[in-house]
């Protein structure tokens, strides 16, 4: 069961990080990856991941070209917004750098220990002892390639494994992926090491220099007061000298350190992926499960829509066709009778047509195609009569019926909200982290909602297992309610 | 004539009911769902049972379920099926436990009032009803059938007819042909269908049956 003290600023409830995407986003022009919808009347940044989507997966370079597109994105007209929105880019694209080395520092350390332990048994090979080793040694290099990968994979854009290589020393000397890994192993633990080290030492020297002036007093007689090891602060003002030391350390690392963490990247992107000769079979299969996941979901949604037309709109236009026969056999005998049936029959042709367009409407809602989720929520929101904030920060594709039930989810959620919480604020945060969408809707209502009170939850709850996802309701009695659904995106 | 109505969609069940009422026909009960329909006839033993094909709870065959279990306690009960579409499966599963007193027919023809109280009347009777889409479906389905395919199209088109439960002089004027070229037709499609006269069973019968079975067999 979720929480229920969530704070109301969600950047830090959502239990992942941005991906790649998201960052490539963040940069492409005229868009924020992030919506915020503050009620009626605003659409700022409304239609901006669709748009986005053009730059998605694309791995090339992302900071050189970002001054000269950033001029284009605001137009004359607004220099102090471009600035900011300029600002903030550079410093989320430092902040992830900076987590990237890190990681990346992790995993350097670990291949160093790999690469002595690969050296040595080399070695013990010459007398004999080590060819017992070997197919440990082995092991141990492709699970931390294996590593190495995934967490390449949630940097970037995924990192293709090959197939799995030999762990025996005969076929393993010829074979080509070790032999890749091997060569990355070299990189990692020496470039990839050294890098991670001066992200952490440039981290380092910024927070000591810019939080000198709270602790120099403490610090001892004579010790060195900036990180470089020179000079000795004896005043306040010195003190504050340090601090702009600080400034300089920040300006480095907002300059340095994404292309650190690139090139931290590279020979693991190149070396550990999958080559040109290499056997995709795996892969291969691994894709066909997933499609045949996906046409399964596609073929329930069908069925669903099937029934719709069979049970609800063919039945109505077939009592159409009952009350016209019955009221043309009547015109002559009973004809005030018969001219009830018509009446009755008309009714029933603009119920069959009401319905119809409910289909229509539930196969995929017109506005989804023309504005995407983040616009047709926001189109959900601005009708709702509660204030409503929309969060999307949707990175990856869904499938439209995917899409579609995130929609129907909100769209029965507010309703609920309207109806029943007494709230006066609701919250609803998308996001999308390794092939799931997370949708999420709070109120500060009076809680106590029941799925089986008669709500729309229960279509809602079989529209989402039919995707195979997962619904979570929390509402204690004084709320807050809670509305957790997940979705894997289908594609 | 004592109907019972099952229906689950409640406009359309007020629908038939209206419909049957206005030609003072006497609708004893209605139901929802299959159980309810069971127990109406039960209750009300009526002469024909009127039901839906999709009801709750899985919207799929629970009509014809409940059909075949009208007839297996009632075995006198004459009962029409109404389908929202042809499912072959369906008819067959009907129609093999006997093609006395059963109707199959798509619902839109409920419409067609003076056809569906013929219809409703000749399967109250003792004779069948069956749609003609259901009866094309099958016919184009069992075109690879060796011992179908040695009919005659003019034949084929006399199997159709009594497939759907017409009488002899009812087919005879829908071909427009004598009594007696439609006796030589019938004759000529036993025959075919290896279906002798001293078989203890209604031949017209038989042969629509030994067809669907065909079918059925073949999946």
């Amino acid at each position: 069961m979720p929480t229920h003290d969530t704070p109301r600023d969600t950047s830090g409830t959502w239990p992942h990080r941005d991906t790649p995407e998201a960052r490539e986003e963040d940069r492409a022009p005229g868009t924020g990856g992030s919506h915020r919808y503050t009620g009626p009347g605003s659409t700022r940044g409304v239609r901006g991941v669709r748009g986005a989507r053009g730059s998605h997966g694309t791995s090339g370079p992302g900071g050189d070209a970002e001054p000269g597109r950033a001029g284009e994105t605001g137009g004359p007209g607004e220099p102090e917004r471009d600035l900011r929105t300029l600002a903030t880019r550079a410093g989320k694209d430092a902040a992830h750098g900076l987590e990237q080395l890190t990681s990346g520092f992790g995993t350097a350390m670990m291949a160093l220990v790999v690469l002595v332990t690969t050296v040595l048994t080399a070695l013990a090979c010459l007398v004999g002892i080590g060819l017992l080793f070997t197919p440990v040694t082995l092991r141990i290099l492709h699970a931390l390639a294996g590593r190495e990968r995934d967490r390449l994979s949630r940097w970037g854009p995924e990192v293709i494994a090959p197939e799995p290589p030999p762990t025996r020393l005969r076929p393993a000397l010829t074979d080509p992926t070790t032999r890749r890994e091997l060569a990355w192993l070299v990189r990692h633990s020496t470039l990839g090491l050294l890098l991670g080290f001066l992200a952490l030492l440039l981290m380092l020297f910024a927070v000591r220099d810019a939080t000198f002036p709270l602790w120099w007093r403490l610090a001892p007689q004579d010790s060195s007061s900036t990180s470089l090891g020179f000079g000795v602060a004896h005043s306040w003002a010195d003190a504050l000298a340090v601090t702009l030391l600080a400034v300089g350390w920040i300006a480095i690392i907002l300059g340095l350190v994404p292309g650190m963490a690139r090139i931290q990247g590279k020979p693991g992107r190149r070396l550990l992926s999958a080559g040109p000769e290499a056997d995709l079979s795996l892969r291969i299969a691994q894709l066909t499960a997933t499609r045949a996941a996906a046409l399964d979901a596609h073929a329930t949604e069908l069925r669903r829509i099937e029934r719709s037309l069979h049970d609800g709109t063919q039945n109505r236009i077939v009592t159409v066709t009952v009350l016209l026969g019955a009221a043309r056999r009547m015109v002559a005998r009973d004809p005030a009778g018969a001219e009830e049936l018509l009446e009755r029959a008309q009714s029933a042709a603009e119920q069959a047509l009401a319905e119809l367009r409910t289909v229509a409407r539930g196969i995929l809602p017109p506005v989804l195609a023309d504005r995407g989720l983040a616009g047709a929520l926001n189109g959900l929101a601005a009708s709702c009569p509660v204030p409503c904030r929309i969060d999307v920060e949707a990175t990856q594709r869904c499938a439209a019926s995917v899409e579609a039930t995130a929609y129907f989810v909100v769209a029965e959620a507010l309703t609920n909200i309207a109806k029943h919480s007494g709230a006066r604020h609701a919250e609803v945060t998308v996001r999308t982290h390794e092939g799931r969408l997370r949708l999420r809707v709070t109120d500060d209502g009076h809680g106590g909602a029941d799925e089986d009170g008669g709500s729309g939850l229960v279509g809602i709850r079989r529209r989402i297992a039919a995707h195979d996802g997962t619904l979570a309701l929390a509402s204690p009695r004084g709320g807050p309610t809670t509305l957790e659904v997940e979705l894997p995106c289908g594609l | 004539m004592r109907i019972v109505i099952a229906e689950d969609d409640p406009l359309l069940r007020e629908g038939l009911a209206l419909l049957l009422r206005a030609e003072s026909l006497d609708v004893v009960a209605t139901a929802g769902t299959p159980d309810d329909a069971l127990k109406a006839i039960d209750e009300h033993t009526p002469d024909v049972a009127i039901l839906d094909v999709r009801m709750p709870p899985t919207h799929t065959d629970e009509g014809i379920v409940a059909a075949v279990e009208a007839r297996r306690r009632h075995p006198d009960l004459a009962v029409l099926v109404l389908s929202a579409y042809v499912e072959q499966t369906f008819a067959t599963e009907l129609l093999t436990g006997g093609v006395r007193k059963l109707g199959y027919l798509l619902k839109e023809r409920v419409g067609r009032v003076e056809e569906f109280l013929d219809a409703l009347r000749r399967v109250a009777e003792g004779g069948t009803a069956i749609d003609p889409e259901v009866v094309a479906q099958l016919f184009t389905r069992s075109r690879e059938d060796s011992r179908l395919e040695r009919l005659s199209p003019r034949e084929r088109e006399v199997l159709a007819l009594m497939a759907e439960g017409l009488g002899n002089t009812a087919i005879a004027e829908r071909l427009v042909v004598t009594d007696g070229a439609v006796h030589k037709h019938i004759r000529s499609i036993f025959a075919k269908l290896d279906l002798s006269p001293a078989d203890q069973v209604d031949r017209r019968v038989a042969a629509v049956l030994r067809y669907l079975d065909d079918v059925r067999r073949r999946g």
